[in-house]
């Protein structure tokens, strides 16, 4: 058996179905090994950041290995952005690249890159693989490094050579084993319980950890209000009583607001990340904070933790539940006074009822949001439109929102959907995308087209980049630098050359019919949504910004008005 | 280039085992420069597999930030941390 095979065998062993790549010279041994197995089902996206940030969508939806090859050179440099954004979401995967052969290495051989050097800063761990005698035990110690613990992208890169030299060598590794539990943990519930004002604020580490269902086992026994990161939305699900929605930039007025005004944080899962803080002086000002995470690295970070906890969330959520479930937190008056601050600061459903006014973001997503089935998953692209699921999408699962949330990756959500539907055949997948994100990867669309996938894809057009364009409005004194995007394609006929078929709206009274044509539509299908190119995303933070001052449409009009009659 | 350092600047003495992979040295060297750190010294003895690196380090932010993510790179057996020093004014080259 040689190196490639090694490969495939290191597949079935850990029931790895799916894989994403693009073939080239040296990963050809491994494409040849896949002629002969039929097993892995290899799908081939247009550019290898499309592979990438496929693999990122499969893990993501799946909670499975994202998978993602490619050859050497620019098939290696090509993956990096989807790679850094698996790397800043914590999303498991493995990368393998072919490299030249290993005696040209460091010859600047045709299509050498030391991908190695390279890319040290956006993986978990990273090998070159030289003998085929250590591929085995190679293989097996990057798929348990890239989803154990904190999870991350592996990167294996094998010389030609190495991928075709026969070896019998077998996988020996030894996974390190889990560490006792923390005696913090009576710590924490001590502290909880003197709390007066208490809250719950969770990220990503909910799902990545598998805690769903702990996290809502223990948010219900505690009652405790609640905040959520970009990447920890759906965490409480959509009927949670307590959830406040998200914090930060774009977060509500209610979240930041019981943010700002706890005695205790209780961080679950979270890297309190700079879009979620605010100005760090600010943030939470008068709580202590109890830091729950699988990674040491992430206390004391950002901001001192007076206890930090490390270890699987699974049964840390599990023992606190246990801790306080005879015993109810008094502290029913926080309760009441967060219930209010939802009431009047929370993200409300938008409505426009004008049939022939403009289609607004909020409303649109707010449609989507009552008409879409349960088992939806969105996966958006980066920007203004991103925002606004984040804001008006009702998830009950945070498995069905995928979004960059560390990297920001335009181009994320259209491969990402690929992926996210891969992982779940008979779900509906939507990406919902801008229409500069969209630009980034259409080349997906083939791929779309080649596998049949039945993927609705979403284009909110603004005409420009609506979110930088917001930005400059707002706080570089409305001087607009290269945003412009009113020469964009006609999405419809884009769409048809790739044999999809598509449609425009650009009326509130199109916006029911339109969702309900592409979510009934057996198949691919591109909704193009017209909207205003000078809407923009409320409330928000200035960026460096306390979450105190959050910017409103309201104040902001009134500020304007002030500076007018001034 | 010659760059002058804050004479403020603290120093810290750090020695870290870790296994003797490919660009071993410089992931430990990329996590140094990445979490704000100058390296002002560095020695390195290879034996069986191992590397045992001594470092001096010069940086303003938390250096236990940086200690937990060189202890999180998977090649990394163990890193210690000597008590730190302000470091007198020095150049780098």
């Amino acid at each position: 058996m040689n190196g490639a095979q090694h490969i495939l065998q290191a597949f079935h062993h850990h029931n790895i179905e799916t894989v994403f790549g693009y073939p080239g010279g040296c990963i050809m041994p491994l494409y040849d090994a896949l002629v002969d197995d039929v097993s892995v089902e290899h799908v081939l996206c247009r550019h290898e950041q499309g592979c990438a940030l496929a693999a990122d969508g499969y893990a993501r939806a799946s909670g499975k290995l994202g998978v993602c090859i490619a050859t050497s050179g620019p098939g290696a440099t090509n993956l990096i952005t989807g790679v850094a954004n698996a790397y800043q979401d914590s999303i498991p995967m493995l990368v393998i690249t072919g490299q030249v052969p290993s005696a040209l290495i460091g010859t600047d051989a045709f299509q050498e890159t030391d991908v190695l050097g390279m890319t040290l800063g956006i993986v978990k761990h990273s090998y070159l693989a030289e003998s085929a005698d250590e591929l085995p035990g190679i293989l097996e110690e990057a798929i348990e490094l890239a989803q154990s613990g904190r999870p991350g992208p592996v990167w294996i890169d094998i010389p030609k050579d190495v991928l075709l030299a026969e070896t019998s060598a077998a996988p020996a590794y030894a996974p390190a084993q889990p560490k006792a539990t923390r005696p913090e943990l009576t710590c924490a519930i001590a502290m909880l319980r003197d709390a007066r004002k208490p809250l719950l604020y969770s990220g990503g580490g909910i799902s990545l950890a598998h805690a769903e269902d702990s996290f809502r086992e223990f948010a219900k026994c505690s009652e405790l209000p609640a905040v959520v990161t970009l990447k920890g939305i759906g965490n409480a699900g959509k009927h949670s009583a307590h959830n406040l929605g998200m914090l930060g930039m774009h977060g509500s007025r209610a979240a930041n607001r019981a943010v700002d005004e706890c005695d205790l944080l209780l961080v679950i899962g979270a890297r309190m990340d700079d879009r979620a803080t605010g100005k760090l002086d600010g943030f939470a000002p008068n709580a202590k904070t109890i830091h729950i995470d699988a990674d040491a690295s992430e206390f004391n970070k950002l901001r001192n933790a007076d206890i930090a906890i490390r270890g699987d969330l699974n049964t840390i959520l599990k023992e606190l539940t246990q801790a306080i479930r005879d015993t109810p937190l008094a502290i029913n008056d926080w309760r009441k006074q967060c219930q209010t601050w939802r009431t009047t600061g929370g993200f409300q459903a938008a409505d426009n009822e004008e049939p022939l006014a403009p289609i607004t973001g909020p409303a649109f997503i707010s449609q989507l949001s009552r008409t879409a089935p349960d088992d939806t998953i969105i996966a958006c692209d980066v920007g203004q439109h991103q925002m606004w699921v984040a804001q008006h999408y009702q998830f009950d699962r945070p498995r069905h929102h995928l979004t960059s949330g560390g990297l920001g990756t335009m181009g994320f959500g259209l491969p990402a959907a690929i992926g996210a539907q891969f992982a779940n055949r008979n779900s509906t997948v939507i990406n919902v995308t801008g229409d500069g994100s969209f630009m980034m990867n259409a080349q997906e669309l083939a791929t779309i087209r080649r596998y049949n996938l039945p993927v609705k894809l979403i284009i909110m057009d603004n005409q420009c980049l609506g979110m930088v364009r917001q930005q400059q409005e707002l706080f570089y004194n409305n001087r607009e630098s290269h945003i412009n995007l009113d020469d964009n394609p006609d999405f419809v006929a884009m769409a048809r050359a790739f044999d999809i078929p598509a449609l425009k709206i650009d009326r509130t009274d199109q916006v029911r019919r339109g969702i309900e044509t592409i979510l009934a539509y057996n198949g691919p299908m591109l909704l193009h949504v017209a909207i205003a190119r000078e809407e923009n995303v409320w409330p928000i933070v200035k960026p460096g910004g306390s979450n105190k001052e959050m910017i409103d449409e309201t104040r902001r009009t009134a500020a304007d008005k002030k500076e007018k009659i001034a | 280039m010659t760059t002058e350092s804050n004479c403020e600047t603290p120093s810290y003495d750090i020695t870290c085992r870790m296994s003797h992979e490919a660009a071993a040295l410089e992931r430990l060297c990329q996590v140094v420069r990445v979490r704000g750190f100058r390296i002002a010294q560095m020695v390195v003895d290879s034996a069986d597999g191992t590397l045992n690196i001594a470092l001096t380090i010069q940086g303003k932010r938390p250096v236990a930030m940086l200690q937990s993510q060189l202890e999180k790179l998977h090649t990394v057996a163990e890193v210690k941390l000597a008590a730190p020093v302000v470091a007198a004014a020095s150049r780098i080259a």
